[in-house]
């Protein structure tokens, strides 16, 4: 493995924290509050920090519940100029990329009022069966200032890498 | 009854909840693992109290970061309290916020809107 290019990949799409590998709650814990120092640091405003890290914790918390009996995934926490990005990406069942993708187009077409609308449906709606709430990804493009990007990529085995871009 | 506490963590608020005073407590933040298994407790705790006490509630939160999965259990808490509200329970709700931190307040305020109680929203320095 050539970790210098790896590093010098990383450095030039402006990644803060990456982390690839098996997402346990300690994990997501610790990084969160790696990602709130460096914020803080930067001295970035507060509602802006509470943005990056609501998005984060959103995107770390859905590669850990949907990525099957492994939660093996990858995050990026990556500064573009004036924007973060927060990028996560993991590997999932195929059957289910058709229901995701017609969530996130959904979303794209909203604008914000649209979406705080909808997040409010979905907080009066009955938990789904896999016991979240239904509104991360609502939650994720309600923080984000561009709208929500993805990708598919379909593996030998049947199954999907789907990866996830969200600018806040 | 007994007092209502739990240790805050990292991702678990602080909670306290007192039976003889009728202050319920929630403090820090909350994007735990798994906050069916965090409010259970506390909801079946606030449940009883209703029941078996006449005592007004006073709700008081300080609340920094909630995931949606805790939204939407602290919102099962407030519907509890919404529901004693309407059979004529004196119910009130605080909620304290950084004055500094606009999504905070926006927080506070979505909240507010699903219900009918009466709910305070205070800016702290």
């Amino acid at each position: 493995m050539n970790l210098f290019e790896l590093k010098e990949n990383l450095n030039d799409s402006g990644s803060l924290i990456t982390f690839s590998g098996s997402f346990s709650h300690g994990i997501i814990e610790e990084l969160g509050t790696a990602v709130r120092a460096y914020l803080e640091s930067e001295t970035v405003q507060k509602s802006a920090m509470m943005d990056v890290f609501s998005v984060y914790i959103e995107a770390a918390q859905n590669v850990r519940n949907y990525s099957g009996s492994a939660p093996d995934g990858i995050l990026v926490i990556a500064r573009q100029g004036d924007h973060y990005e927060v990028h996560s990406g993991n590997v999932m069942d195929g059957a289910h990329v058709a229901e995701l993708t017609a969530r996130l187009e959904k979303l794209v077409g909203l604008d914000k009022a649209a979406l705080k609308a909808l997040y409010k449906e979905q907080l009066r709606q009955e938990r789904p069966a896999d016991g979240g709430a239904g509104l991360g990804l609502i939650e994720m493009a309600r923080r984000a200032s561009q709208p929500l990007s993805w990708q598919f990529r379909p593996l030998p085995d049947g199954r999907q890498f789907f990866s996830l871009r969200v600018v806040v | 009854m007994n007092v209502l506490t739990l240790v805050p963590t990292a991702s678990t608020p602080e909670v306290r909840f007192d039976p003889e005073s009728g202050v319920l407590l929630l403090k820090g933040e909350s994007y735990p693992e798994n906050s069916l298994e965090l409010f259970r407790p506390i909801l079946s705790w606030v449940e009883d109290f209703l029941k078996s006490t006449t005592l007004p509630v006073k709700l008081e939160i300080g609340l920094t970061y909630l995931n949606t999965s805790s939204i939407k259990s602290l919102m099962d808490l407030l519907d509890l309290l919404e529901d004693a509200h309407r059979e004529n329970r004196e119910v009130t709700v605080t909620w304290f916020y950084d004055e500094e931190n606009d999504r905070a307040l926006e927080m506070a305020e979505e909240f507010r809107e699903e219900v009918t109680l009466p709910f305070f929203v205070v800016p702290q320095k």
